[in-house]
């Protein structure tokens, strides 16, 4: 399934290319990259043909990555996948919080 | 004014470091010039890997960070299996390497290589030097992500007309990281849904991983565990964490784990992980992997969750918080009787090494050995039959006893590393076991064992082959032991001696029999309480094998014995 995944991030030496590692080291065929200047901060954008597994691998990854500051992503229809539609359903490292304790986690 | 090699070395020393262990070439000379008097003790390896896999050591036996130096080009190079090795298995490790001058990067300049891109894959934060006013806040940034979160390494890597040059020093600085975002999904508590969990269970089995020693949480889970009452296993990185008489540990899971692991591993129906990132060696086939059980993830590292199997319950924190807030809740619960279950699981009927595996020279070997050393002593181990056979014999209830090269599986790891356990830890015992193979790549570290009188404990267990190789040959390649011979090795004994290191040969024969001879007790008594660093080789049967074994793409629960 194709996946627009837009990453914020402060643009750091190697973030962007840690990011799209993340997608590399999977033989992901990026399609499509873009990187751009956002408000006060980078956003990169990858389409990626992903499993279900791979994104929820692929946003644990950039998540633990220093520097990124978000991530999210649309389904991407074939027709029109710029614009894309808010999918929601992709897992974001999700805990079951311990409030404070998760920002020493994701350090 | 101070050289930017006197800033690096000074900001270094604020951050707690004096023990660095280096190897120096052109790049990084600056760096080695204003060495003296810095407060830095610097130790000479005799090579890159060598001073990476003892700056491991070093960092695996204390938890604090380990500082390998090296030069550019090819001594940075040399420096890349060991932060594999690092990132791997979480292991807070700093490697500063020198660049060539900042007007000649790109220009294929002589020893330059890309070390900043190379590593990016690599490292957790690394940084290519651009100013000299930097350095302060480079060094700080790097200490901090080195040993924040999951511990993991950092690349610092310095243009050698950065080190030469001069500036006014302000101090070291002091980083604060940026607040991240958190999960928006997170949910206000674990224990209600966990709780209802345990409730359901019928079979709970725990996994402890080296999550629990690095994040000092080992009191906090042998507390937990005291009340839970649960069958408890330990992967390797996790020996040492859970005490072995406690009468619910299983001893180690995984492709050389104990019957009673993989089987209480197969059937439960609630796995509660902690610090473990569940890898294949862990697992076995990921689709068949404790295909029964909801699992219960704690987890300092987001990234780790739901890599082989997909988590019901994630838990991200660090140990030592989650498990004492797990421990509170549980305290005031009412659990289910699960003695029935935990008597199946440590059962006789599973004891905790196949019986017949006991019979092999090298085990026996161990377990005179291992019976001697004192309490608080350090197993080292090289990676191989050895490493397995070592694991499955290592007893000791020290969290940060038993170190070796879990994830990445480096030959070569074992000597270099224990010569920074032995100095991170003088009045250590530190033995350090090594198959003939693996010995064999890193054996110029003699020299610095040498050099230091570090009184490091030494075996070679030799059977003349890679042996788990081979063992992978004769059991899946129809015995062709392609490469794999080594019947030509050269004379342990003789080497150690030519770098002044006292060594003797010990055979089969001196554990053959009911009881190990009493001459081998007092052979092996006078080589541990050795002062002076000591080589030990002993002669293994040329085919023994590691056994249990769950062969590659089996279940945990089909694992293999010696006549099968």
């Amino acid at each position: 399934m194709m996946h627009l995944f837009q990453i914020r991030y402060n643009n750091t030496q190697g973030t962007l290319m840690r990011i799209l590692m993340a997608a590399s080291r999977r033989g992901l065929s990026m399609s499509y990259v873009q990187a751009m200047p956002s408000g006060d901060a980078f956003e990169a954008r990858l389409l990626l043909d992903v499993t279900e597994k791979q994104s929820a691998q692929l946003y644990r990854d950039w998540h633990a990555t220093v520097d990124v500051m978000d991530v999210s992503s649309m389904l991407a229809l074939e027709e029109g996948w710029a614009e894309g539609i808010e999918a929601g359903a992709h897992m974001p490292p999700a805990s079951a919080g311990i409030g404070s304790y998760n920002r020493t986690a994701l350090a | 004014m101070l050289r930017g090699a006197d800033i690096v070395l000074r900001c270094v020393r604020a951050e707690g470091v004096d023990l660095v262990f280096g190897y120096p070439g052109g790049a990084i000379m600056p760096l080695y010039d204003a060495l003296e008097g810095s407060g830095i003790r610097h130790i000479l390896s005799r090579h890159e890997q060598g001073a990476v896999f003892a700056a491991e050591g070093y960092a695996r036996s204390t938890g604090k960070t380990g500082v390998a130096i090296a030069t550019s080009g090819p001594g940075a190079t040399n420096l890349m299996t060991g932060i594999a090795d690092a990132k791997m298995d979480s292991v807070p490790l700093v490697c500063i390497t020198g660049q060539v001058r900042s007007v000649l990067i790109g220009s294929d300049a002589f020893q330059e290589t890309d070390v900043f891109g190379m590593t990016l894959s690599l490292t957790k934060w690394s940084r290519l030097a651009k100013t000299i006013e930097e350095i302060p806040d480079i060094i700080a940034e790097g200490f901090y992500w080195a040993r924040s979160g999951r511990p993991g390494p950092v690349v610092l890597d310095f243009p050698v007309d950065l080190l030469k040059a001069k500036v006014e020093f302000k101090g070291p600085s002091t980083f604060l990281p940026p607040a991240k975002k958190t999960n928006g999904h997170a949910k206000p508590e674990f224990w209600p849904k966990l709780q209802g969990m345990l409730q359901a269970a019928k079979k709970p089995f725990v996994l402890v991983g080296a999550g629990a020693k690095i994040s000092g949480a080992t009191d906090e889970l042998i507390g937990l565990l005291d009340t839970l009452q649960i069958p408890a296993c330990a992967t390797v990185h996790g020996l040492g964490a859970i005490p072995s008489e406690k009468p619910y540990y299983t001893g180690m899971v995984g492709m050389h784990g104990t019957k009673a692991s993989n089987m209480a591993l197969h059937e439960t129906d609630l796995l509660l992980v902690f610090g473990a990132r569940l890898d294949d060696r862990v697992t076995g086939e990921p689709s068949r992997f404790a295909p029964d059980a909801k699992i219960v993830h704690f987890e300092i590292d987001p990234a780790q969750l739901d890599r082989v199997r997909a988590c019901e319950l994630p838990v991200v924190g660090d140990l030592k918080q989650t498990v004492s807030q797990f421990h509170n809740e549980v305290k005031h619960a009412s659990l289910p009787d699960w003695s029935g279950w935990r008597g199946i699981a440590c059962g006789l009927e599973r004891a905790e090494v196949d019986s017949r595996g006991l019979a092999q020279p090298a085990i026996r070997f161990l377990d005179a050995l291992f019976g001697q050393m004192p309490d608080d002593a350090f197993v080292v181990t090289d990676v191989g039959q050895h490493q397995m056979w070592a694991a499955q014999r290592y007893r000791k209830n020290s969290p940060r006893g038993f170190i070796t090269s879990g994830g990445l599986g480096a030959m070569g790891f074992g000597l270099p590393a224990a010569i920074g356990v032995q100095l991170a830890n003088p009045g250590a015992c530190v033995i350090c076991i090594s198959g003939d193979g693996g010995f064999q790549m890193n054996l110029q570290e003699l020299a610095t064992v040498h050099r230091l009188k570090l009184p490091v404990k030494n075996v070679i267990i030799d059977n003349k082959y890679l042996g788990m190789v081979r063992q992978w040959q004769q059991l899946f390649y129809e015995r062709n032991y392609a490469e794999t011979d080594m019947s030509d090795n050269p004379d342990f004994v003789a080497i150690s001696k030519a770098y002044g290191i006292h060594a003797e040969l010990m055979g089969v024969e001196a554990v053959a029999g009911i009881d190990v001879p009493a001459s081998t007790t007092k052979s092996l008594s006078r080589f541990l309480q050795s002062p002076e660093p000591e080589l030990l080789v002993f002669e293994c049967p040329k085919e023994a094998n590691v056994y249990p074994m769950v062969p590659a793409g089996a279940a945990l629960s089909e694992m293999v014995f010696e006549d099968e």
